[in-house]
């Protein structure tokens, strides 16, 4: 291991509301060896250079998920990432709070929307209350039963995911990546009761706001792969419901689009996400862009060998979801 | 080199300036373009939501197209990459590739998974190489401060699709710099756009549309630069509703990757169909002319 050491700088954001007018970013320059982790450096800076930094920490080993925070813009927990490549890449290291949470003081944030967010998807067991479960018993699943969920009890509620997210960061009504996962987790339970219900009330509350954009999956540090389980989720719903929401019908909507010719027939996909009415408060902007690209209006040529996708929808389009496969 | 071309349905409508520039840069750079009039929609993130499988088996009918001809595959829009690659992942299970098979064997079809998926920002940068895009330039664009945007398909998620850093990336970056533009780093560039729910509730899409222009801006950038069509049309096209949205004038003019390049190469404004934006690049166009 490399025991040299480099000479670190850390630019750390500080501000305690109600007393600072403005946050600011305060400067240290410590001499650390590069494996050295972000939390270990905040802590020796706390120690010997400035007593009233103040940070959320408890395991120091990634298993309680109390010091996640942005390290150079990225959302981690600052116990694992090493001071190494970081500085590597952009010569300091900047420190700043998780995004998309209210600041109580420099890098604690206040977390009862995450909490809140999380308790509305109702996380736990809902047994069905004709057969409770005797008293004493076990409930067994299968070996392949448990490997459908096998990612998301990893998840620490660390809230990386939170912070990474765009569409939490533009839209209270989003209940945010790790809400999302955990509904997954118990929809697949085979224990569970409430599938159905719990499936037809997401619809409604945020599910079809996720943008797919995977930002989550990339600052989960347990690998739960947050978006797979929301896509899969939406894949669940639609085939528990059909498509009831603009979201799901965008999805059912184009899949049957391309059924017709084999490419995305623009305009009217947009009639069958939201319907005719849905479309009226469009029409002015539909106009402005059409000045510039006549095509919005025109259907897409059919291409050819479109008998071959019909055909494959013939077998395919089954109502199965990937769950299904045998 | 010979690539299969995937224009993908954005480039074949509405964003017709895209096919124009690719063809351009295509021609100044000796890549010769494929085409298969039998290439069928990539999905585009929404239909694998309907229905994954079926998602996978139109993919793998498009790669199986460009394997018999014995080509590799090019992309010019980060969805369509992302979906096209995913499938070759997705293909690799064993399951999924049995109940694909069942569909696609009395079709005649076969795949066999050897077709690469590439984006034109990927071939551009690794295959043509920026040096021998350097010899080329003709028109460098001293001075033009762009802000590239990557959008999240291209290399999200990163296990699967990553050629290059998912978190870092700098291919366009790099690629900015040969063109004798100065790149932006912001950190929207790695953001989403908002179009993937402009259907469900366009005021939080346009509202992250304008996140991430404001950031381009707040970073200093003249214009900003996208692979992705879909993030064009929200850039661009709705760029009107993201300034709503923030509530001030954004006026950031938005190119496509292969408009960019053109741009440097000596391609006219019309030929790259510049006129076909709804923000106005006139200014950028004179600025690089004027700083040539």
């Amino acid at each position: 291991m490399d025991e040299t050491t480099v000479k670190a700088t850390f630019d750390v954001y500080r501000f305690e509301p109600g007393k600072d007018a403005a946050p600011r970013y305060d400067r240290y320059v410590l001499d650390l060896t590069p494996h050295t982790p972000v939390l270990t450096a905040l802590l020796k800076i706390r120690a010997e250079l400035d007593p009233s930094l103040t940070l959320r920490y408890s395991c120091r080993s990634a298993i309680c998920g109390s010091c996640a925070m942005q390290i150079n813009s990225k959302s981690r927990l600052a116990c694992e990432s090493p001071i190494g490549p970081e500085l590597a890449r952009d010569g300091r290291i900047v420190v700043e709070p998780m995004r998309n949470q209210p600041v109580l003081r420099d890098l604690v944030v206040e977390q009862g929307t995450f909490w809140q967010n999380y308790r509305t998807i109702e996380p736990h067991l809902i047994l069905d209350p004709r057969h409770p479960m005797p008293e004493g018993r076990e409930n067994p699943m299968t070996p392949a039963q448990v490997d459908r969920f096998k990612e998301t009890p990893r998840c620490i509620a660390c809230a990386a995911c939170y912070s990474a997210c765009p569409a939490v960061e533009a839209d209270p009504a989003f209940p945010g990546p790790m809400a999302l996962a955990k509904l997954y987790r118990f929809v697949v339970d085979p224990r569970d009761h409430a599938t159905q219900d719990r499936l037809v009330r997401i619809q409604t509350e945020g599910l079809w706001l996720c943008l797919r954009c995977h930002l989550c999956t990339e600052a989960c540090p347990k690998e739960v792969r947050p978006s797979e389980r929301i896509r899969d989720l939406k894949e669940l719903a639609i085939a528990a419901q059909g498509a009831t929401e603009h979201g799901s019908r965008h999805a059912t909507g184009f899949k049957e689009n391309i059924r017709e010719r084999g490419l995305i027939n623009e305009m009217k996909l947009a009639r069958q996400s939201v319907g005719l009415l849905g479309l009226l408060p469009q029409v002015p902007q539909g106009i402005r862009i059409w000045r510039k690209k006549p095509e919005l209006f025109r259907a897409p040529h059919r291409i050819e060998g479109h008998d071959e996708v019909e055909k494959i929808y013939e077998a395919l389009d089954d109502g199965k979801t990937k769950e299904d496969l045998p | 080199m010979k690539l299969a071309y995937y224009p993908g349905c954005v480039a074949q409508e509405s964003g017709k300036e895209l096919d124009m520039a690719t063809r351009w840069v295509a021609r100044a750079l000796d890549i010769e373009l494929v085409s298969f009039p039998s290439f069928s929609c990539c999905g585009s993130g929404f239909m694998d939501e309907a229905n994954e499988v079926l998602n996978v088996a139109l993919n793998a009918r498009n790669l199986a197209i460009a394997e018999k001809a014995g080509l590799d595959l090019l992309t010019i829009c980060s969805t369509c990459q992302g979906m096209l690659t995913l499938a070759n992942v997705r293909l690799a299970d064993p399951k999924v590739k049995s109940r694909v098979d069942g569909a696609l064997r009395p079709l005649g079809i076969e795949y066999r998974g050897t077709t690469k998926v590439k984006h034109l920002l990927q071939v551009l940068t690794e295959d043509i190489g920026l040096e021998a895009i350097r010899a080329k330039v003709t028109r460098p664009l001293r001075g033009l401060k762009v802000g590239a945007f990557y959008g999240c398909h291209l290399l999200r998620p990163a296990d699967e699709l990553a050629w290059e850093s998912a978190e870092e990336p700098h291919a366009f970056e790099d690629l900015l710099s040969v063109l004798g533009a100065t790149p932006v780093y912001y950190r929207g560039r790695v953001m989403c756009c908002g179009f993937p729910i402009q259907f469900v509730k366009p005021a939080t899409a346009d509202k992250i549309a304008g996140h991430q222009i404001d950031d381009a801006k707040a970073h200093g950038a003249e214009a900003m630069a996208t692979p992705c069509p879909l993030c064009h049309l929200s850039l661009d096209a709705y760029q009107n509703h993201a300034a709503k949205a923030v509530g001030h004038d954004l006026n950031m003019p938005v190119l496509h990757l292969p408009q960019v390049v053109g741009l440097a190469l000596g391609a006219s404004p019309d030929q790259l169909g510049l006129h076909r934006h709804l923000v106005s690049t006139a200014g950028i166009v004179a600025i690089a002319g004027a700083r040539a």
